[in-house]
């Protein structure tokens, strides 16, 4: 039976283009590398709509972005920096740098300022100079390079966290010691996968698996350590000098 | 050269039975008439010289711009109808602007060309509701030389969009005469220094006028950028002539 | 605008080994105005026993006040000091006595309680504004910057810490955590209950 009261006023309907699909990503930059990783959870409200729903993609072999909020406008937005990415191929007769790359994601995003892209972006990889960055976006193109970066629905559980275990926030060295500048991978992949375990244990959205890519400037003496890792697979294309890996790790599904 | 002119000496786009452009070779041909300009790449920078043809003493000799810049790594020399470089070098910059404003990094030299290029035969009737085209092909040669990260650069365009990639370049009406002193003297570990006198050098030997500070210009794009010499750098060049 | 969001801060409570640790911000606020920088909302409730109440200011003093009031009671009817999960169930039943017309508060309680044997053993416990319980046995966070804390205090703490251990471990998640959200900071207060004494130290952070 339709309830009749509701038929008497005058009813309301609008379209909202966007969703918030939940998950969360993080990239961190060592000294010659860079780690960018994303759980692959893809929930709408308290629904999981897939358990591996990749959100980090490798762009080039320096280049990695993570994307993150609604996930139509994300994978959209990877397909359409892919695309200009050949274009700059093709114009220039080189892969695009980290830096240009960042530039003109900043550029794509605010193109579209009064209809944005509902994404936060995290852009990580291998800078000319052979450092790691790693940079991060709000949805209309604010950037800024920073060693560290975390998004997304448990950005608030993790960031603090980076704070103090990368940037040593709150921490005073001895005397005549002084805190390192930049952490060696294995430091970094053990304080990525805490990261998400500590995300996936408190917050819902968060969870299914952890994808972290690798990105090793030329000639990184981790090279060895991270063939022999296993689990741990080579997505490099193939003339580059730097080395681009995955490893993925199961988090708890509840 | 053209004795046989026929009816496709008149459209600007049409091919003539033999497959010829006539209106873009003479284009070409027109550039000889203009001034005679050299570009000479070493490995520390690339020089540009040109000769300034001050056609009356009354004629204020700085106010002949031969020699422009692109961007802080880019500079241009031309020959032909300047009047027409004007617009290429507008593009050019157009192009290295938004190349730095898109992608935060300057333009390769080879890329800059290419745009310049791609202007070139832009030319023709323009068809109804179509953006308007030029009228006719460019008069106009240019050397463009510049520097990013495979180096340095020197490239040559024509009026029929082709570019070229040259060590050592001359054009304009002296362009035979010095292209061939320049293919004696240039060697691959020539200095800046030996560039500089070496074009004005060659410009000396193709020029009616009797060559000073004047009547030439001088220019060059090394790490640090795009520079065109003042009076007293060009003075202590032709002095070390 | 949220009343739980008005005055800022945040507390959060750790269990170590033997020991339990305590520890609150420094903030009291009008929304983005700072007012105070050395507002304590812990108090002492027995020589073992501490309860941080964040939340509404105004609340923190009354319903502070309630609570000295009953153990009081408690105190004298008993003839003995209440125990940390006795005092939990105290904070419970005068939450849910006001269920639609609530204190704007989020307790968090410390303590430690006497075993038969006469030893001890660490309590934690934290409610929300009507009263609703949760005895968790590694950590409870309360406050503005709850998401902060919990995040922190899941990568930071691990089982059995010794009271210096417990200390840094507390205080690095508390800093951390109020230093990324803007209602909480201002300094920081940190208690740590051992069975033969309580440490507080005041904690300098930074103040923006």
């Amino acid at each position: 039976m339709p309830d009749m009261n509701s038929l008497a006023h005058p009813q309301q309907h609008q379209f909202n283009p966007y969703t918030e699909n939940g998950g969360t990503i993080l990239a961190i930059a060592g000294e010659d590398f860079t780690v960018i990783a994303g759980d692959t959870r893809q929930s709408e409200g308290y629904s999981i709509q897939t358990r591996y729903a990749p959100k980090v993609f490798r762009l080039t072999d320096k280049a990695v972005l993570a994307v993150n909020g609604f996930a139509a406008d994300g994978n959209m937005f990877v397909k359409k920096v892919r695309q200009r990415l050949e274009w700059y191929r093709h114009a220039h007769a080189k892969d695009m740098p980290l830096r240009a790359i960042a530039r003109l994601i900043q550029t794509m995003l605010y193109a579209r300022r009064f209809f944005p892209f509902y994404v936060y972006n995290i852009l990580g990889g291998i800078e000319e100079d052979g450092s790691g960055a790693v940079y991060s976006f709000d949805p209309v193109g604010s950037y800024e390079r920073e060693a560290c970066r975390a998004a997304g629905a448990a950005q608030s559980l993790v960031q603090p966290f980076l704070d103090n275990q990368i940037y040593f926030k709150n921490q005073t060295p001895a005397q005549d010691t002084s805190h390192p500048v930049h952490l060696p991978l294995h430091s970094v992949l053990a304080l990525v996968i805490d990261s998400f375990t500590g995300a996936t244990e408190r917050h819902i959205e968060v969870g299914d698996g952890l994808e972290m890519y690798v990105v090793l400037a030329r000639g990184n003496p981790a090279l060895q350590s991270l063939q022999d890792l296993p689990g741990a697979e080579e997505v490099t294309g193939t003339q580059a000098e730097e080395r681009v890996f995955v490893i993925r790790r199961d988090l708890k599904k509840d | 050269m053209f004795l046989t002119r026929s009816e496709y000496d008149r459209g600007v786009n049409t091919f003539s039975p033999e497959g010829r452009l006539f209106q873009v070779e003479y284009a070409i041909e027109a550039i000889k008439l203009g001034s005679t300009a050299i570009g000479i790449r070493t490995p520390e920078g690339v020089v540009l010289a040109v000769e300034k043809r001050v056609q009356s003493p009354l004629l204020e000799a700085s106010s002949i711009e031969k020699i422009m810049e692109i961007d802080g790594h880019l500079g241009c020399a031309m020959s032909g109808l300047t009047a027409d470089a004007r617009t290429m070098i507008d593009h050019a910059r157009v192009t290295a602007q938004n190349h730095r404003f898109t992608f935060d990094e300057a333009i390769k030299v080879e890329s800059a060309t290419q745009a310049v290029c791609d202007l070139a035969l832009r030319f023709g009737e323009s068809v109804h509701d179509e953006e308007a085209m030029m009228s006719r092909p460019f008069g106009v040669a240019l050397l463009i030389a510049g520097i990013d990260e495979i180096g340095p650069q020197l490239y040559h365009t024509d009026p029929s969009g082709t570019f070229t990639r040259y060590d050592a370049k001359a054009i304009g009406s002296g362009s035979e005469a010095a292209q061939s002193e320049l293919q004696d003297k240039w060697h691959k570990q020539i200095t800046l220094k030996e560039a500089q006198v070496l074009t004005l050098r060659v410009l000396k030997q193709v020029m009616e006028e009797k060559l000073d500070q004047h009547n030439v210009q001088l220019a060059q794009v090394t790490p640090t950028g795009f520079e065109i010499l003042d009076e007293t750098k060009l003075q202590e060049v032709i002095e070390a002539m | 605008m949220s009343i739980m969001e008005l005055n800022g801060g945040s507390v959060i409570a750790m269990v170590g080994k033997d020991c339990v640790a305590i520890a609150s911000d420094l903030r009291l606020g009008n929304q983005a105005l700072g007012l105070s920088s050395n507002f304590q909302r812990i108090f002492p409730v027995t020589d073992r026993i501490y309860v941080g109440l964040p939340g509404l200011g105004t609340d923190v003093h009354t319903l502070w006040e309630k609570f000295r009031f009953r153990v009081n009671m408690y105190t004298i009817k008993e003839e003995r000091e209440i125990e940390p999960e006795t005092f939990a169930h105290l904070v419970s039943s005068t939450l849910y006595e006001h269920r639609f017309g609530p204190y704007f508060i989020e307790p968090v309680i410390a303590g430690l309680a006497k075993t038969p044997s006469g030893g001890v053993k660490p309590f934690i416990a934290a409610t929300d504004l009507i009263g609703c319980l949760n005895f968790a046995k590694d950590f409870v966070v309360a406050g503005t910057a709850s998401s902060k804390l919990f995040g922190m205090a899941e990568g930071l703490w691990e089982p059995d810490l010794e009271p210096e251990d417990l200390f840094e471990t507390i205080s690095q998640a508390l800093m951390n955590a109020v230093d990324r959200d803007a209602y909480s900071g201002w300094g920081c207060v940190v208690h740590v209950i051992t069975k033969d004494k309580i440490v507080t130290r005041t904690l300098k952070g930074r103040m923006d």
